[in-house]
């Protein structure tokens, strides 16, 4: 080994230990790590701005701009309230209603947007139903993880492995959305079950979310008018993309670009809702994974699994989907993903095998309800639900984090086995 | 000779909330002393934070209101929140305080105040030497004295 693959290792290591204790802010955290690899020239400039993934970038910016656009209309706000009127104070109708509105709008906005605009009105929800708003929000949240699944928009690590693939959005439906729904009615059930002695709702109160005028949530009519068919339009126009001949980051910056004309609000407003840090984690992230691969960790780590499963593909696709969830449970399912993808291509050793990307995806996107900072949309929940006097601790969202994940991997195992071995 | 400084006209006598005051006893404080807010300290004296009007309605409210972008389709009456959040009266100022340390010390400028109202939604802003508040410059006094020297110059 290398000295300078050394190097790239202790940093991209050093950085996730950081990023997973969340000592510090990781945006930072991953630009100082870039920066190191290439002031010591451990990958060279030209080399560390190939490495970063602008699909993956456009495409994310493209969307935080149609959802900065669209959110102050009130249209979201509009669909959650309804979703918790429809189930008429029934207990069993409130989660589903609110999980699927959740799971639905994760897989078409994105899991952290939909959960920062779901906690909200769940708390007023719950507060009206005089129930417990806890095991709603935690219920949320690992609907939005398995939503996000379904869809080449809807989480990170699919973002990524399209950015890296060229897969389309079809692709990841015809792929992962059968198993994204299988396991959206396990693992909420199982949920509704664990929480229903909380989750009881007095007749008087069943009236009180009636009360609320959904109506009223939307703000701004004509600026919904006037946005909502971009949306649409932007979001039909992934499913027929690959038909198209442009990639997801087009469709969604040309949707941008498109509400910008014709949205009332001025452009320095629309771009604050682009999440700069993000995207500056993306790129620092990028740049160490390049160094790794420029280096040659990356064709190490792909050989070690490569003798280790002496090869066999059943082991690789099950080893990729294992070793996915936990590792994301561990660090954060976005730096995790960014480093299995150069490791699954050289796994392939140049045959292109799809299997391999669902499996990477099944299991980093499902690992993303492990743990609390396993994903973005968890650790937003609890920032949310600890501001509005009910936090959500560590242990307690493991508790249901834990066998959730068990469950909806157990059924990815299972989906992998008859599908693709 | 310098021209007298607006702030200088409109200190007051400090009345200070002490971090484990209760909520009821800070608002009593509030509306006995007719001022928007008041410095919190802890038992040392040191200033830690401001409560007033502002983070009376945010203990009073459910905190998921703070969150909420727009709520004109909750017709909530006031009656139903005093019946849900009746203990929010015997908590502590400290949980509900503004800890923003938004201060000037004693020798502040008319412009340095005119910037933190410009630029902070604060009500009061305390007057800080030698590690005690001193006297606190309330928004609205701030502007009666800026319009008085307005009007007499205009």
């Amino acid at each position: 080994m290398g000295v300078r693959m050394l190097f790239a290792i202790l940093v991209f290591a050093a950085a996730l230990a950081v990023i997973a204790s969340e000592r510090a802010d990781r945006t930072k955290v991953a630009l100082v790590g870039a920066v190191l690899v290439v002031l010591t020239q451990t990958i060279d400039q030209e080399h560390a701005i190939e490495a970063i993934d602008w699909e993956t970038i456009g495409l994310l910016a493209g969307m935080m701009l149609i959802v900065r656009v669209t959110e102050p209309t009130g249209i979201y706000t509009y669909l959650a309230i309804r979703a918790g009127q429809v189930a008429r104070g029934r207990p069993l109708a409130v989660v589903m209603s609110l999980a699927l509105s959740t799971a639905v709008l994760s897989a078409f906005l994105d899991n952290l947007t939909t959960i920062l605009l779901m906690v909200p009105i769940t708390f007023l929800l719950a507060d009206a139903l005089d129930i417990d708003p806890i095991p709603l929000i935690l219920i949320e949240v690992i609907a939005s993880n398995i939503g996000g699944t379904a869809t080449l928009i809807g989480d990170p690590p699919n973002i990524l492995i399209a950015g890296a693939t060229g897969l389309s959005f079809g692709d990841f439906i015809a792929n992962l959305a059968p198993i994204s729904l299988l396991a959206f009615v396990v693992v909420t059930g199982m949920l509704y079950l664990v929480f229903r002695k909380r989750l009881q709702i007095a007749p008087e109160a069943r009236d009180r979310v009636l009360e609320l005028d959904a109506r009223k949530s939307i703000e701004d009519e004509a600026e919904l008018k006037r946005t909502l068919p971009v949306l649409v339009i932007t979001i039909l126009a992934f499913f027929v993309h690959k038909a198209l001949g442009v990639e997801p980051a087009t469709v969604a910056l040309t949707g941008a670009t498109v509400m910008l004309l014709l949205t009332r609000q001025s452009v320095e407003e629309a771009l604050r809702g682009i999440e700069w840090p993000t995207l500056f984690f993306f790129v620092g992230l990028f740049v160490m994974v390049g160094a790794l691969e420029e280096r040659g960790a990356i064709q190490e780590v792909a050989d070690a699994i490569g003798s280790l499963t002496g090869g066999d593909r059943t082991a690789e696709l099950l080893g990729i989907t294992w070793i996915s969830a936990i590792g994301s449970g561990i660090v954060d399912n976005i730096p995790f993903t960014a480093t299995m993808i150069p490791v699954v291509e050289e796994l392939q050793g140049g045959a292109r095998d799809d299997a391999y990307w669902w499996a990477l995806s099944l299991g980093a996107c499902f690992g993303g309800n492990f743990t609390l900072v396993a994903a973005a949309a968890n650790v937003a929940a609890a920032g949310m639900a600890e501001r509005a006097g009910r936090p959500i601790g560590f242990i307690e969202f493991l508790k249901v984090g834990v066998p959730a994940t068990l469950l909806s991997m157990l059924l990815a195992t299972g989906y992998i086995a008859v599908r693709y071995v | 000779m310098s021209p007298q400084r607006i702030a200088s006209t409109v200190r007051r006598e400090v009345w200070l909330l002490r971090d484990e005051d209760t909520v009821r006893h800070a608002v009593q404080k509030i509306i006995d002393v007719d001022v928007p807010a008041l410095p919190v300290v802890d038992a040392t004296g040191t200033l830690r934070g401001i409560f007033g009007e502002r983070e009376f309605i945010g203990a009073l409210f459910p905190g998921y209101v703070t969150q909420l972008g727009y709520a004109g389709f909750v017709p909530r009456s006031l009656e139903r929140v005093l019946e849900k959040r009746p203990i929010c009266a015997h908590e502590p100022v400290g949980k509900y305080m503004n800890t923003d340390h938004i201060d000037v010390d004693e020798d502040h400028s008319d412009t340095q105040l005119a910037e933190i109202f410009l630029h902070h939604r604060v009500l009061i802003v305390p007057i800080v030497g030698g590690g005690r508040v001193t006297g606190i410059v309330t928004r609205e006094d701030f502007f009666r004295a800026l319009a008085r020297r307005f009007l007499e110059l205009s």
